[in-house]
């Protein structure tokens, strides 16, 4: 680690504004760059006017909040991943591991089954309810993972499975019976919004800010807590109070994303393992770079889901876990045994 | 004389007046979600997001009107040519739809409210029409479609000519007295449960409509799946195959364990059906009864509508 501090950082930083740049100028509808650059401008100078023209609507209320939306859920759902990874010390897990995901999912599959009265269904119904559902999840998990006063590691991730296949189970009987259209839950469940424009970006932002600024602090307490249990509390750690942190964290972030973006797999997997492999394995340089490299990641697997059979588009989870499940048994088989 | 030239003049004018106003005059109308909806002038740029919302565009003359559609709006033919805006995979391609510019985008009961704040944060106006839950739903809904598009005229004369077809039906079914009871496959990928109509739903009151009795009415649910001991038990006097579109042939459904000994097997009443009559709630609903009649009484066929 004698190298260059700053130059991953830089790195990610850059690949992450190029990703930026491309998903607010790639898209079904083709704007030239260069109007895209003049729509800027005169939204910059209030110069739009009343009746603003297509290409500002579609730049400015369509993919300005989805790239932001989406670098946001990379974002957490990475940095998640990541503290999760080192709390669990098992690089299987992911930020879905206790229960968020599929908690959330049954929440938002409930939520999508009933019929809202229109003045209700303003927008946050569904977010809200997910993120509910997820939270009290994690935390059916956590309790249920005690035992003799304490979770366990390894507890938490067996009471997190088998919590998981449970409401799993009971959303696919609940979109069984609904009578509704199941394509929405569908989309929902492999990473799409039910909603555009500002609104989710706003509701999101604060859990992330909020959950991401705490995981970026607990960079130290995950390096101590990889000696295990017993040895970090010899070093002075009290770990049951540090292990619940990152949890509430991690889970509050997981849930807001979640909520807003649907389930997408595999970026909270494969983000931290390929900084890991990169930059190596201090967790306070794989906590930042990980938010960097995953929102990254997410919005350049969105970009290739626009185009790929453009003018349709693909679910972002699909392209997520279509390109990081190879990468992910391409890790697994490089590693060492004794890591896995 | 000249009084009642001043007041002929006077009329004239009042005349001219009202037709010339008349296509300014906003119209509000009142959708399925108790939204008021205002249209300025009949709407002459339409995004369709349904197959039924389309063949409703179409069937009222206002096919010229439709600038989008969605990926499963393939009725009628000339609807293949409007610019699609996705829906097969994913979501609506909410971009495609802000580029095409329209003055009113027509959604459907299948549609979530939340689509409907996102396509309004964009500027776009939007009627949300609600599905028909029995066959005469259906002509208010040509109605609304027809005042959207300015096309109340030709909404009118379809409803008249469909309302002529059905009570023409009504009357011949009337006359018979045998109520076949019919098995309505949806999908049977699972030959053990395959999936049917329920109660309430189109496939179910047409069925009634046009004299018979559909399987599935006492099962619990829209969308349902029945046990295949169960169907082996009711016995249907004749299976429709909703799924022939996918590649079902009677063949295939005589040839499944234990269907071999059904009456509608041996003695052969099993037909292809097509389903877009009677899963989309358009004005094919209709052709959908006729031809639910046809199936069921073949003493009748030559004297349908």
């Amino acid at each position: 680690m004698k190298e260059n501090t700053a130059r991953p950082y830089l790195v990610t930083l850059a690949i992450l504004l190029a990703a930026m740049l491309l998903s607010v100028a790639v898209g079904s509808v083709v704007i030239p760059l260069k109007d895209i650059f003049a729509v800027f401008w005169q939204g910059i100078t209030g110069s739009l006017g009343e009746q603003i023209p297509p290409e500002a609507a579609i730049i400015f209320k369509l993919r300005l909040p989805r790239t932001i939306l989406l670098a946001l859920t990379g974002a957490a759902l990475a940095s998640s991943g990541a503290a999760y990874q080192g709390l669990f010390r098992n690089p299987l897990a992911d930020p879905y591991v206790i229960g968020v995901a599929s908690g959330a999912g049954l929440g938002a599959v409930i939520a999508m089954s009933i019929r809202w009265p229109y003045e209700w269904a303003s927008t946050f119904i569904i977010p809200v309810i997910a993120f509910a559902a997820g939270l009290v999840t994690v935390l059916l998990v956590v309790v249920l993972a005690r035992v003799n006063r304490t979770s366990s590691s390894t507890s938490l991730v067996l009471a997190g499975v088998a919590i998981s296949s449970f409401t799993t189970a009971v959303s696919s009987f609940v979109m069984l019976k609904s009578t509704g259209e199941l394509r929405r839950s569908m989309v929902w469940l492999l990473g799409g919004s039910t909603l555009s424009g500002w609104q989710p970006v706003l509701g999101m932002l604060p859990y992330a800010v909020l959950g991401i600024g705490a995981l970026l602090t607990m960079g130290y307490t995950l390096n101590v807590m990889q000696f295990g249990d017993e040895q970090a509390a010899q070093m002075g750690l009290r770990v049951g109070r540090r292990r619940l942190i990152v949890i509430v964290a991690a889970s509050l972030t997981t849930a807001a994303a979640v909520s807003f973006s649907g389930v997408i797999g595999f970026v909270g997997l494969i983000t931290p393992h390929i900084v890991r492999l990169l930059a190596g394995g201090n967790y306070r340089r794989i906590l930042p770079l990980s938010t960097l490299a995953g929102a990254a990641f997410l919005l350049l697997a969105d970009i290739l889901a626009r185009v790929v059979i453009a003018p349709q588009e693909v679910p972002v989870g699909i392209i997520t876990a279509l390109t990081g499940a190879p990468f992910f048994i391409w890790v697994l088989r490089r590693s060492r045994p004794e890591e896995v | 004389m000249t009084m009642k030239k001043t007041i002929i003049f006077a009329l004239l004018i009042t005349v001219l007046l009202l037709t010339a106003c008349k296509p300014v005059t906003p119209q509000t109308y009142t959708d399925f979600l108790q939204r008021e909806v205002t249209l300025t002038q009949p709407a002459q740029r339409i995004v369709s997001l349904a197959p039924s919302n389309t063949e409703l565009l179409f069937a009222v003359g206002a096919g010229e009107q439709v600038v989008g559609r969605e990926d499963f709006s393939d009725y009628p033919a000339e609807a293949l040519d409007v610019p699609s805006v996705g829906g097969s995979m994913g979501d609506y391609n909410l971009e495609a739809i802000v580029a095409l510019q329209p003055d009113l985008v027509l959604l459907t009961e299948l549609h979530s409210p939340e689509l409907v704040h996102s396509l309004e944060g964009l500027g776009l106006t939007v009627f949300y029409l609600g599905n028909p839950v029995v066959l005469e739903d259906l002509y208010t809904n040509i109605e609304t479609v027809g005042k959207l598009t300015g096309h109340e005229n030709e909404a009118a004369a379809l409803v008249a000519d469909l309302t002529s077809r059905v009570s023409k039906v009504d009357e011949l079914v009337a006359g018979t007295t045998n109520r076949p009871v019919i098995f309505y496959e949806l999908d049977a990928t699972d030959p053990a449960k395959p999936w049917t109509a329920g109660p309430g739903t189109f496939v179910d009151q047409l069925v009634s409509r046009a004299g018979g009795v559909n399987l599935g009415s006492s099962l619990d649910g829209a969308w349902v799946q029945i046990s295949q001991e169960e169907l082996i038990l009711r016995d249907p006097d004749m299976i429709f195959l909703g799924d022939a579109a996918y590649g079902t042939t009677p063949e295939q459904v005589a040839a499944r364990a234990g269907w071999e000994n059904l009456q509608a097997v041996t003695k052969g009443q099993i037909s292809s059906f097509d389903d877009d009559l009677v899963s989309r709630p358009g004005p094919r609903l209709v052709d959908g009864l006729i031809e639910f009649a046809r199936l069921l009484h073949p003493e009748i066929a030559d004297q349908l509508p």
